[in-house]
């Protein structure tokens, strides 16, 4: 039987596949991987991939071969990438052969960077995916984060495909995340929203699927009043304010009601780059109309 | 039958981001509003608008998701008036499922006490008219049911508790709510039901819908 061991595994590395969408009523959230653009980019180097891959984390992860021979394909922000202690470049499509070796390690940016497969893992649908929903904790291996010592299992035959292109990295991305106002903008004073655009924001090292906590060291949010509000539906992106002021964006594994205030949501075209900001980056947001979202998600407009 | 009441009149349409668009019938929780999200989720479900991936009613309003490469904002918003008109406040209660609850959570004697009633009587008091599922979705399985009476009006506890199991009975705000995963919660622990609302490997994977309607039942 082909599969690999996790060797070593970075906090809440999951498996992922595009996710879970259409579940919200039953109070599940769709997750997915923190950067789908990736994620694609890393099956579409094999030609043609399993549905379902390993999202790792900023640390990396390392795994073994057993059984047989398995077709990778790697990308994500920016690691370092070793087969049997030899370094190669990033990001990758390596064949692999049993008991070959697989490090990566930290590179110079991101969070979260992903490993598809030429076949398909072997797990179980759970309601439609086989996607790991950290919060409901469902899907994946058990519903769990991946450890060390971890099996992962493939199923059948090795999928027949032509080359993908030749794996080329992505640039870092870099300027402001772009917003539209959000559900309860109008509920924030006409200063606040102002300051919002205005004064920088840093990812904290609070984040992960469900979210990312900022610091404003600006205090653009600090001792704001209380709003009560009735729970109303979230959708990845959405910037909540927390009580004490504290601005979270949602992600992939957001709740899927909340009742704190939202200011702005990110665009879908922004989320993954939001996603691979390490804590400490500078945010800036910049809110652009609904119109401009969609030519810049149609790829009208930058 | 519970009589319609007068329309809500036009509700609220506006984006969530950019990929959904939110209905609202009201900014505040009201039986109308309720009534209203629940009765157009029913209906745009009958018959989704293209390039709508996903309908979900909340306390308030439905979200709508949709892929804008098929449809605009303007375009949906459009459709979704016509197809809604003046939404009023409509019965809404479909399945009816009975809950065997044993109260003995341990914010029961003071909430009870709060309310100027012997536990006993807070008992009977809570399971003496069917309540409606007002709303899914917080949580997996998770259900508000609503309303009770005003003189059942409790307010929210002023800690959280990290988390209480599965099964847990919650109380506040004139609701009854169910977890059936563990949540955090600052709503007062009334009982425990062996009623599971949430098995994902069935199809659906929940039992209880918005608007389906609730009998409690007290059990030792």
């Amino acid at each position: 039987m082909t599969a690999i061991r996790i060797t070593r595994a970075g906090p809440l590395c999951t498996v992922q596949d595009v996710g879970r969408p259409g579940m919200l009523q039953h109070g599940v959230s769709a997750s997915g991987p923190m950067d789908a653009a990736a994620f694609a980019r890393a099956g579409a180097w094999m030609g043609e991939a399993g549905s379902t891959g390993v999202e790792f984390t900023a640390s990396g992860i390392s795994l073994a071969v057993e059984g047989g021979t398995i077709g990778l394909g790697v990308d994500g922000g920016d690691f370092a990438l070793s087969v049997n202690g030899a370094d190669r470049s990033w990001p990758a499509r390596v064949m692999l052969r049993e008991r070959d070796t697989v490090e990566i390690r930290p590179g110079a940016w991101g969070n979260y960077g992903f490993l598809r497969f030429n076949r398909e893992l072997d797990l179980p649908m759970v309601m439609g995916s086989r996607a790991t929903n950290s919060v409901a904790r469902l899907g994946g291996l058990e519903g769990r984060a991946l450890r060390a010592g971890d099996v992962l299992s493939f199923t059948g035959d090795a999928i027949r495909s032509g080359m993908g292109g030749h794996p080329r990295a992505v640039p870092q991305p870099a300027g402001p995340i772009r917003v539209i106002w959000g559900l309860h903008a109008d509920q924030f004073t006409p200063r606040a929203r102002e300051r919002f655009v205005a004064e920088g924001f840093a990812v904290s090292s609070r984040l992960d699927r469900m979210g990312a906590r900022l610091a404003d060291p600006a205090g653009v949010f600090a001792g704001l009043p209380m709003l009560s509000l009735v729970s109303d539906a979230i959708v990845p992106g959405d910037i909540q304010i927390l009580g004490d002021g504290t601005p979270i964006v949602l992600l992939r594994d957001h709740q899927p009601t909340g009742g704190y205030p939202r200011v702005a949501t990110v665009i879908s075209a922004d989320l993954d780059r939001f996603a691979q900001m390490r804590p400490g980056a500078e945010v800036r947001f910049e809110p652009v109309t609904l119109a401009r979202a969609h030519a810049i998600l149609s790829g009208s407009t930058p | 039958m519970r009589a319609p009441t007068k329309p809500l009149g036009l509700p609220l349409i506006l984006p969530l981001g950019d990929s959904g668009l939110m209905v609202r019938f009201g900014a505040t929780l009201s039986d109308d509003a309720n009534r209203a999200a629940i009765a157009s989720a029913r209906r745009l479900r009958d018959g989704p608008p293209a390039g709508v991936t996903e309908i979900v009613p909340n306390l308030v309003s439905v979200l709508l998701k949709y892929d804008p490469k098929r449809v605009s904002f303007e375009a949906l918003a459009g459709e979704v008036r016509l197809r809604l008109g003046e939404v009023g406040g409509e019965q809404t209660e479909t399945a009816t499922h009975r809950v065997a609850v044993t109260f003995d959570g341990e914010d029961v004697s003071a909430v009870a006490a709060a309310l100027k009633l012997s536990p006993e009587a807070f008992v009977a008091a809570h399971c003496a008219s069917p309540l409606r599922v007002l709303a899914t979705g917080f949580a997996p399985g998770f259900v508000y049911c609503g309303f009770h009476p005003e003189a059942l009006a409790s307010p929210r506890r002023t800690e959280v508790r990290a988390m209480v199991p599965a099964g847990t009975v919650l109380f506040a705000a004139r609701q009854t709510a169910i977890a059936s995963t563990p949540i955090p919660t600052g709503w007062h622990v009334i009982g425990h039901t062996d009623f599971s609302n949430f098995e994902p490997a069935e199809e659906p994977p929940t039992r209880l819908g918005a608007g389906d309607r609730i009998v409690f039942e007290a059990v030792s």
